[in-house]
């Protein structure tokens, strides 16, 4: 069954364009989805959720208007469709949209649709999860296990006469894990998740992620205090590539670069790291969290490459900017939901990998950091500068892993720290993550090889508000 | 009661539902965001959707839809009753009981629906104007946006609760970015209230400006144990992290900082926190909680001393207490415990004369890395931004400096309050004034 029917697709754009629009795009979304959570080794929660809203975009005059609405009614369409159009009317602004490029891949295939599958096999999993944490430690004094699907279904139109439609199906596993001795408390988490259906599991022991999340918190408890102070550091793969995110993926978006608040604004062409890092957004991988078929805007996603050799080569546009920019579009214009207007975001985000292995790079650093997992940071698109928690970290000593530490923040500026990359791996990895931005939350994977940065602050160090990220 | 309610209530008793509670909210949205003299962007809408909570055998189903046509009504009727099969049994499931709820006045403006859309653009406008105008070392705003809504909830359930109310609100908000030689900072400010007429636009602009030209020159200074001042929003945005922490379900599920603690002094004993839904300014005020208990302020912290937990009918059945009508939620969530406007009391000390107080010392503006913390274990590790403060002023912006600790710890180290109470959304809608810290060990050069 489509979203909404064709004919009534066409007479809603119609309506908008009688006003004497510019431009009209209407935006379809029907989400459901469903969680549980186990708490207590208990089923504490199970709950399912229907989304279905459309919202309506027109640019009349250079001005862009927005109304969602989730009434999709012919009658409520059509009046939301005049709304659109008269709250459009004030016109004066210079927006225009880029042309439309490339070919949506296909969507990718769910072998199990999560929906099929009945509650029992997930808190199964959900309960087994929970005795292995529980089994790690008498140390571990609570955990929390939780699943999560949802099945986002899109559609995008526009008086173009595009249409295209998407489907995102995602599933994911969350483990939280507590230890405690007297009376100090540590905690650790982990969060796999893909674009697939349940057939996710067959890959994926939530078992052996809970062991992993309670080995973590338990050994925080013998870890000493971080040292503070300047030092080498090597940043392990997977979700440590949330620092690139956070410290220069911002700052590539359009939207940020058009009103001039990044420090890569005019930098095209120039060198911003160190000539051995290439850092790719790609919304094509397969099965990847923050991949799609086409962005919330219709337009086909692609493979684009941000630094090349450490040169900048792209920024990430939506269709507005690229246009005011006068750039090809990119395929990143995305949105939460049918209730807020696309804006440029990440997809994919990850560092290439490199020639180096872990141990190579270990062994070459006679002193310093091993932040092994990082966990929340924040960052100052303006300035660059950042702060990011060390969820796993090691002294390194002599070139070797040496104690654990906890309590380690990482703090520095996302340019200056590009240029002080000078080791890649070879072990580059992608984890799941949901990025907030204009309070906008979107699910992206975040990646890199293990990387080591010359000099970083370990410790902490001053800056201002910012974008937030989180596993 | 309106016909959706009535219409799931009865259909929930039909399919076998015991009980079930129904939460339907609808709202209306208003947002414009301008750039460089233009209108950027604008939004409008009404929205709606409604949760369904289903009770049968002690076991709860809940599902939620945006959906209110007959037959997507039934569906989540089913669906919340099949999730309810799913679940743990346990006593404390219940709905509460109908209480009489105290009518809350001044959460909605009557002026809010009449303002005319243009005087918003043109507020937004003037926003960007003035930043660009008050400061030669701003030049640029990256961010002017004015937005507001009106939102109405009801809440009805099967043992004859049936309520609701509206509630406006109107913000504004300006991000700006000085610069001086090479070196860019930037600033932020917001302001609020009911409708446009009670936005502050002149407050709004001196304190954005102020905080980004402020800073300009900031250096790092070398590391020192010294007496700290939190501004008002600081001090809030680490509030933020403990209001989780008095949550009674945070304690069930021990992950508070403040379990076993009451009757403990977790703070020096000039501290006094409460959460007060019946503030009139407070923007997260409401007559009565998400199950429809009605709501009431509630001590947390007295002399320092903590007095207890914030509780919904759950957790209040579970630890034999009563609900403190602290129950938060939307259409698409069941209730969870939360605060409210949670308010640390402000002293009498005027600002500067709080400032006074230090010879040699930080004043603490902005704080990075916030959403590090661990709210479990209470640790920290953050980046200060501000001014030394030397003989009782402020003299030269400093940055890059670290403070490291305990939240708790901090709590126990308040010397002094003023009284410029301010408040900031920070996981709550927080209130603080600025706080005198006895001594911190700040890191820096």
């Amino acid at each position: 069954m489509p979203l909404l029917e064709p004919s009534l697709v066409d007479s809603v754009i119609k309506r908008a364009l009688k006003s004497g629009a510019d431009f009209v795009e209407l935006f379809v979304e029907r989400k459901r989805n469903q969680s549980i959570s186990v708490e207590e080794s208990k089923v504490q929660r199970i709950s399912s959720g229907n989304d279905l809203g459309a919202g309506l975009r027109i640019i009349h005059r250079g001005t862009v208007s927005y109304v969602y609405t989730e009434d999709l009614s012919e009658d409520g369409l059509l009046r939301s469709a005049d709304l659109a159009a008269q709250v459009g009317r004030r016109g004066g602004g210079r927006f225009a949209l880029a042309d439309l490029a490339g070919d949506a891949h296909k969507p990718q295939l769910i072998e199990v649709p999560p929906e099929s599958v009945g509650p029992e096999a997930k808190i199964e999993l959900l309960l087994e999860a929970d005795q292995a944490a529980r089994a790690v430690s008498g140390s571990i004094r609570q955990v929390a296990v939780g699943y999560g699907q949802s099945a986002q279904e899109v559609l995008v139109a526009t008086s173009e006469g595009m249409q295209h439609v998407d489907s995102r199906t995602r599933v994911r596993l969350m483990v939280h894990a507590v230890a405690e001795r007297n009376g100090e408390i540590q905690t650790a988490m982990e969060a796999p998740g893909m674009q697939q259906g349940f057939e996710f599991f067959d890959q994926t022991s939530p078992a052996e992620y809970a062991r992993a999340a309670a080995q973590r918190a338990v050994a925080l408890l013998d870890a000493a205090p971080s040292p503070a102070g300047a030092m080498p550091v090597v940043i392990g793969n997977e979700f440590g590539g949330v620092l690139f995110h956070e410290a220069c993926g911002h700052g590539l978006e359009a939207d940020f670069v058009g009103k001039g608040s990044t420090v890569f604004t005019g930098k095209i062409g120039q060198p911003v790291a160190s000539p051995i890092v290439t850092a790719i957004d790609d919304g094509t991988l397969t099965s990847r969290w923050g991949t799609l078929s086409v962005d919330d805007e219709g337009v086909p996603t692609r493979r684009n490459t941000l630094i090349q050799d450490g040169v900048l080569v792209s920024y990430m546009f939506d269709r507005i900017r690229a246009g005011q920019q006068n750039h090809p579009v990119t395929g990143n214009g995305r949105r939460q939901s049918y209730q807020h207007l696309p804006i440029p975001r990440m997809t994919n985000t990850f560092i290439a990998a490199g020639a180096h292995s872990v141990a190579d790079i270990i062994a070459a650093t006679p002193h310093g950091l091993y932040a092994k997992k990082l966990g929340a940071g924040q960052v100052d698109v303006t300035t660059g500068d950042f702060v990011f928690a060390v969820t796993e970290g090691y002294l390194i000593e002599n070139g070797q892993i040496g104690r654990p530490v906890r309590g380690a923040t990482i703090v520095g500026n996302g340019p200056r720290a590009l240029h002080r990359i000078d080791m890649v791996g070879n072990d580059l990895k992608l984890a799941p993550g949901t990025c907030g931005k204009e309070g906008q939350a979107v699910p992206v994977s975040v990646g890199q090889p293990t990387i080591r940065i010359s000099e970083l602050t370990v410790g902490g160090t001053g800056i201002g508000p910012a974008g937030a990220m989180r596993p | 009661m309106t016909s959706v309610a009535e219409r799931l209530l009865a259909r929930a008793r039909q399919s076998g539902a015991e009980h079930a509670e129904v939460y339907v909210s609808t709202g209306t949205e208003f947002t414009v965001e301008v750039f460089k003299g233009e209108i950027e962007s604008l939004v409008s809408a009404e929205s709606r959707g409604v949760g369904l909570r289903t009770f049968r055998e002690h076991r709860i189903g809940f599902s939620y839809t945006s959906e209110l046509e007959p037959a997507a009504l039934d569906r989540l009727v089913d669906e919340a009753l099949e999730n309810g099969r799913y679940n743990t049994a346990e006593d404390a499931n219940v709905l509460p009981q109908p209480e009489s709820i105290d009518p809350l006045d001044g959460l909605a403006s009557s002026a809010h629906a009449p303002t005319d859309p243009q005087r918003k653009i043109d507020f937004a406008l003037e926003m960007e104007r003035r930043a660009t105008a008050l400061d030669p070392r701003v030049r640029r705003v990256s961010k002017a946006l004015y937005s507001d809504g009106r939102g109405e909830v009801e809440i009805a359930n099967s043992h004859g609760l049936s309520a609701g109310y509206a509630r406006t609100i109107a913000y504004g908000v300006l991000d700006t970015i000085a610069e001086q030689d090479s070196e860019m900072q930037s600033g932020f400010a917001f302001t609020h209230g009911r409708d446009l007429g009670e936005l502050d636009l002149a407050g709004v602009v001196a304190e954005a400006v102020e905080n980004a030209a402020g800073l300009l020159g900031a250096r790092p200074v070398p590391t020192a144990s010294v007496p700290v001042v939190f501004h008002p929003h600081a001090a809030a945005m680490i509030l933020g992290v403990l209001s989780s922490s008095f949550s009674a379900d945070a304690v069930i599920k021990r992950r508070s900082l403040l379990a076993g603690k009451v009757g403990q002094q977790v703070g020096s004993a000039i501290v006094d926190i409460s959460d007060d839904p019946r503030l009139a300014q407070g923007l997260a005020s409401r007559p009565f909680d998400g199950e429809g208990v009605p709501s009431r302020r509630n001590s947390l912290i007295e002399n320092g001393v903590l007095q207890g937990y914030l509780q919904n009918t759950y957790t209040a059945m579970r630890t034999q207490s009563q609900s403190t009508g602290s129950a938060v939620r939307s259409y698409k969530s069941v209730p969870e415990v939360g605060v409210s406007n949670l308010v640390l009391k402000p002293g009498s000390l005027s600002r500067d004369a709080l400032l006074k107080r230090v010879d040699n010392g930080l004043h603490v503006e902005q704080l990075s890395g916030l959403n590090t913390v661990n709210p479990v274990s209470g640790e920290f590790s953050l980046g200060l931004t501000g001014h030394w403060i030397e003989k009782g002023q402020l003299t030269r912006p400093v940055k890059e400096l670290t403070v490291a600790g305990n939240v708790i710890a901090l709590l126990q180290k308040v010397i002094a309050l003023a009284d410029d109470l301010r408040f900031m959304f920070a996981g709550g809608f927080i209130g603080s004034p600025s706080v005198l810290i006895e001594e911190l060990p700040v890191g820096g050069l």
